[in-house]
């Protein structure tokens, strides 16, 4: 599917650089679902005419959406939303788990849960 | 960068009218590519900067080149590659819209007729219409289509958008971005619309006190300076002070500052006044006011190529 320019909504005068609201909105339509791996976003051109923004910008963001994996460019084509594919070994990837896993222990220490219940929350969670 | 690559420098550049130095020691180098939005206060000499560039003025002191050439001397050849658009541009009143076109054009080698027309017809100017019966938006208009019919490398604007409507004003400023997009063109145009600024530049010059407070990426300079704000539980004496803050103010438990994030850390401001810390966000136009009211640490903020 093709990503319109009209999905965007630019504040210039917001204390957020622009590039940075076109990675978020980007990222946004990602994790809300209403945009799938392999849609394609509009071109440089056409995003910076649609919105009125400098050209630069819009490629900036781009460039920077590649480089967090979030799209990919592909050749002939243009810019197209990644398939969120892991990357990095098991070592690394439980890594970045981590953190949130531990927030999680946390919360369910506060709440005066026991291991052993935290453990059934997360299997619960897990056959989800 | 090569020095090939940029098209715009001035070195320590002055300039005094009778007892009163606009200019005090400018310093800007502008390389190909860019688009430059100039900001100031009224008075603070972005006229006066734009006139020594092109030569229209003669330095007091200091260098100021163009496409590779002195101001003050520039060739034919870089004039051929020049475009330019004062605040009130000169046109004959008495032409056609047409015949002004044609007469504009054959002073430069390459001109677009097609170009021109083209323009006529996406900004809505009549050109079998007398000039002096155009509008003031018109004539603006007018006069910026005449300065791009030989496709430019380098457009200077002074206040290009003042005279224009909101809905023609985000036009023209389209047609800025349009131009620029194939990073051949450079374009620096002055203006106090700090909505156009955040749309359309890519680079800000800000001028305060005769010099240049910030030469950078836009987006650079909203990423850098923020505001800070320290809450504690009893107040902040009046006079409390941030040296490095490039504006501070104090409101009861809260200290207001702004401040570059390059050279304060926030941990430390924090740890400094024993309180809690928020961080703000702040647009073109909170920067520009903190930055030309604040104190002269203002001053220290180095964009990419400020000397």
């Amino acid at each position: 599917m093709q990503i319109t320019p009209a999905q965007f909504d630019i504040h210039p005068s917001s204390g957020v650089p622009i590039y940075r609201q076109l990675m978020d909105q980007v990222a946004a339509l990602v994790v809300g679902g209403q945009v799938q791996a392999g849609d394609m976003l509009p071109s440089v051109r056409e995003m910076g005419t649609a919105l009125g923004v400098n050209m630069m910008t819009v490629s900036k963001a781009y460039a920077r959406l590649e480089a967090e994996g979030v799209v990919e460019r592909i050749r002939g084509r243009g810019m197209a939303i990644a398939t969120t594919e892991s990357t990095g070994t098991v070592a690394e990837r439980s890594r970045e788990l981590r953190p949130h896993m531990e927030q999680a222990v946390v919360r369910g220490r506060q709440l005066g849960l026991t291991d052993e219940q935290i453990r059934r929350v997360l299997d619960g969670v897990l056959k989800d | 960068m090569s020095p090939s690559n940029i098209v715009l420098r001035t070195e320590r550049l002055h300039k005094s009218f009778e007892n009163q130095e606009v200019l005090q020691g400018i310093n800007l180098e502008i390389p190909q590519g860019q688009i430059v939005g100039l900001l100031g206060a009224n008075g603070s000499g972005k006229t006066t900067l734009i006139k020594c560039l092109l030569g229209l003025l003669k330095p007091s002191a200091g260098k100021s080149e163009l496409l590779g050439e002195p101001s003050w001397d520039l060739s034919v050849k870089a004039k051929d590659r020049l475009g330019y658009v004062p605040q009130e541009p000169a046109l004959l009143p008495w032409m056609p819209v047409q015949s002004h076109a044609n007469y504009v054009g054959a002073f430069y080698e390459h001109w677009s007729r097609d170009r021109v027309s083209r323009w006529l017809k996406v900004w809505d100017v009549d050109p079998k219409k007398q000039v002096g019966k155009l509008s003031v938006g018109q004539r603006q208009k007018l006069a910026t289509i005449l300065a791009l019919g030989h496709d430019p490398e380098l457009l200077i604007l002074d206040e290009p958008v003042a005279s224009l409507d909101p809905a023609a004003r985000r036009q023209f400023m389209q047609s800025l971005i349009e131009l620029a997009e194939d990073e051949r063109h450079t374009v620096l145009f002055s203006t106090h619309i700090m909505s156009d600024v955040e749309r359309v530049a890519s680079h800000v010059a800000i001028m305060h006190g005769g010099e240049i407070a910030y030469y950078g990426e836009l987006d650079q300079l909203k990423d850098r300076i923020k505001r800070v704000r320290l809450t504690r539980d009893e107040d902040f004496p009046a006079t409390t002070e941030c040296p490095l803050a490039i504006h501070s103010r104090v409101e009861g438990r809260h200290l207001l500052l702004s401040v570059d994030r390059d050279r304060l850390s926030y941990d430390e401001l924090a740890e400094r006044y024993s309180a809690k810390l928020e961080v703000i966000d702040l647009n073109l136009e909170e920067i520009f006011l903190d930055l030309c009211g604040g104190h002269e640490a203002a001053f220290a903020i180095g964009g990419e190529s400020t000397r």
